[in-house]
């Protein structure tokens, strides 16, 4: 059974997005709920098991002005945090 | 542009939020009891009808598509409704949480266990104001004791989170330490709250006899800090004399050591609730919360709830009591609190005094020292 490389949103995870565009991200099966900023929440739709946490960084170069070199280790960073959340998961190729 | 990823759970908005993250629901306005001091039963104003089981689960997918998180179901008593399973499974199926408020008596093994599979439950909340039967029943009926704490138990049984709120009228204030002792040792409950009965519904015509004098609010407020020490702060309060007698300490001090204003003081800043949640009748309007039940702002599957959250004016002008300064009440003129003051529940102003933008008058420090009313410092 092989992990792959493209994060999936967990279906039943519910963002909400908020006025000043940040927004909440909540899972009702454990109750947790954090708060992520604007690029979190661009990088969140864009999760769809398909792209790659690779994927996901390409898209921020392209959308957005002066990326900083360190956004490969924070986008790891944030879709590992999601992951240990319950919000996010990743498919598994069975051999 | 800001790129930090990093996800911040305390760092959710605390303006006025796209749509409301909770919803309180009376869900029914039936009751097997009849509590002295009920704030819902006796208002002129609330039609005591209930909708069909569509109707409500056609609101949950409406509030499943504005990613509401929780809806707080409430009444009356929400487990006489026959429906309640079919209305939870409309709950949980739009992605929601949710939380129960009861008397626990009509809560049996099956409810219960259907409750705890859903595996959405925030809390159920009970109703216990005493120690034992004699005190508990004295506002709320006999037999009503034995059977929140059947109720309370059947919950602990099937690991569903159980609050207890002890509401403090004239037949209990003198039974907290057995009430804490009872709730927390014997119970084993990690917690409890506590509120006072208001001048609100069917307390409005019974309220010489159980509204807390002034006396009857010093032994609350000594007592329920002293226990509150005791247990570890274990015994919570967001209204009511606990939570008076914290603020009333700070204010206090404030004023005699000269300190600035606090942040929300002396402005109608007293509920931050309608930022953040809306209530519905049992009859399906929508009002700002249960206590201001006469504020119909639109009705459930006939309105559009989205548009009443962000456009009503009657909820915008509510949310914007936090502009009406305290210095415009005669009620508050020569005040030395006023720059720590909130004005308190809007509920119980419009109870006590016929207007919302008005401060509560039975919050009120000054007025509590006029009468007699002492404060450990």
């Amino acid at each position: 059974m092989n992990k792959l490389n493209s994060p999936v949103r967990n279906p039943v995870a519910v963002l909400r997005e908020e006025f000043d565009d940040w927004a909440v991200l909540f899972n009702p099966d454990t109750a947790q709920a954090v708060g992520i900023n604007p690029v979190g929440v661009a990088v969140w739709k864009w999760i769809d098991g398909k792209r790659s946490i690779e994927d996901l960084v390409r898209l921020i170069e392209q959308q957005y002005e002066e990326v900083p070199e360190s956004v490969q280790q924070e986008v790891c960073s944030f879709v590992k945090d999601l992951t240990e959340g319950g919000f996010v998961g990743y498919k598994v190729e069975m051999n | 542009m800001d790129f930090e990823l990093n996800t911040h759970a305390d760092s959710l908005v605390q303006s006025v939020m796209r749509t409301p993250r909770s919803v309180d629901v009376e869900i029914t306005s039936r009751c097997n009891l009849r509590c002295r001091y009920c704030y819902y039963f006796n208002n002129p104003s609330v039609i005591y009808q209930d909708l069909a089981t569509e109707e409500w689960l056609t609101f949950f997918d409406e509030l499943g598509y504005y990613n509401v998180m929780e809806v707080c179901l409430a009444g009356g008593e929400p487990f006489l409704r026959q429906d309640l399973p079919e209305l939870l499974t409309g709950i949980v199926r739009n992605r929601m949480r949710f939380s129960i408020l009861s008397n626990g008596s009509l809560i049996d093994e099956k409810i219960a266990s259907f409750i705890a599979e859903t595996g959405r439950c925030n809390y159920v909340q009970i109703s216990v104001d005493g120690s034992c039967a004699e005190v508990h029943d004295a506002a709320r009926g006999k037999g009503s004791f034995e059977g929140a704490v059947r109720g309370i138990r059947l919950l602990q049984e099937f690991e569903i989170p159980v609050a207890v709120r002890v509401t403090l009228h004239r037949f209990n204030v003198n039974d907290l330490e057995n009430t804490a002792r009872f709730l927390l040792q014997d119970l084993g409950l990690p917690e409890f709250s506590t509120n006072a009965a208001g001048y609100l519904g069917s307390c409005r015509q019974n309220a010489h006899q159980l509204l807390l004098t002034t006396r009857d609010r010093e032994i609350a407020m000594e007592g329920l800090l002293e226990l509150s020490k005791r247990y570890d702060g274990r015994i919570l309060a967001s209204a009511g004399p606990l939570a008076e007698a914290r603020m009333w300490q700070q204010m206090v001090k404030a004023q005699q050591g000269g300190l600035p204003g606090f942040t929300n003081g002396g402005y109608l800043t007293g509920c931050g609730c309608h930022a953040q949640k809306l209530a519905v009748r049992a009859d399906g309007v929508i009002i700002p919360c249960s206590m201001l039940a006469h504020m119909g702002l639109g009705r459930i599957n006939a309105h559009s709830f989205l548009e009443v959250w962000q456009n009503s004016f009657m909820l915008n002008s509510l949310r914007n009591r936090y502009l009406i300064p305290l210095t415009d009440f005669k009620f508050c003129e020569g005040c030395e609190y006023i720059p720590y003051c909130t004005g308190n529940c809007p509920a119980l102003a419009y109870s006590l005094t016929g207007q919302v933008n008005h401060p509560n008058p039975e919050s009120c420090l000054r007025k509590y020292l006029k009468e007699g009313g002492k404060l450990k410092i």
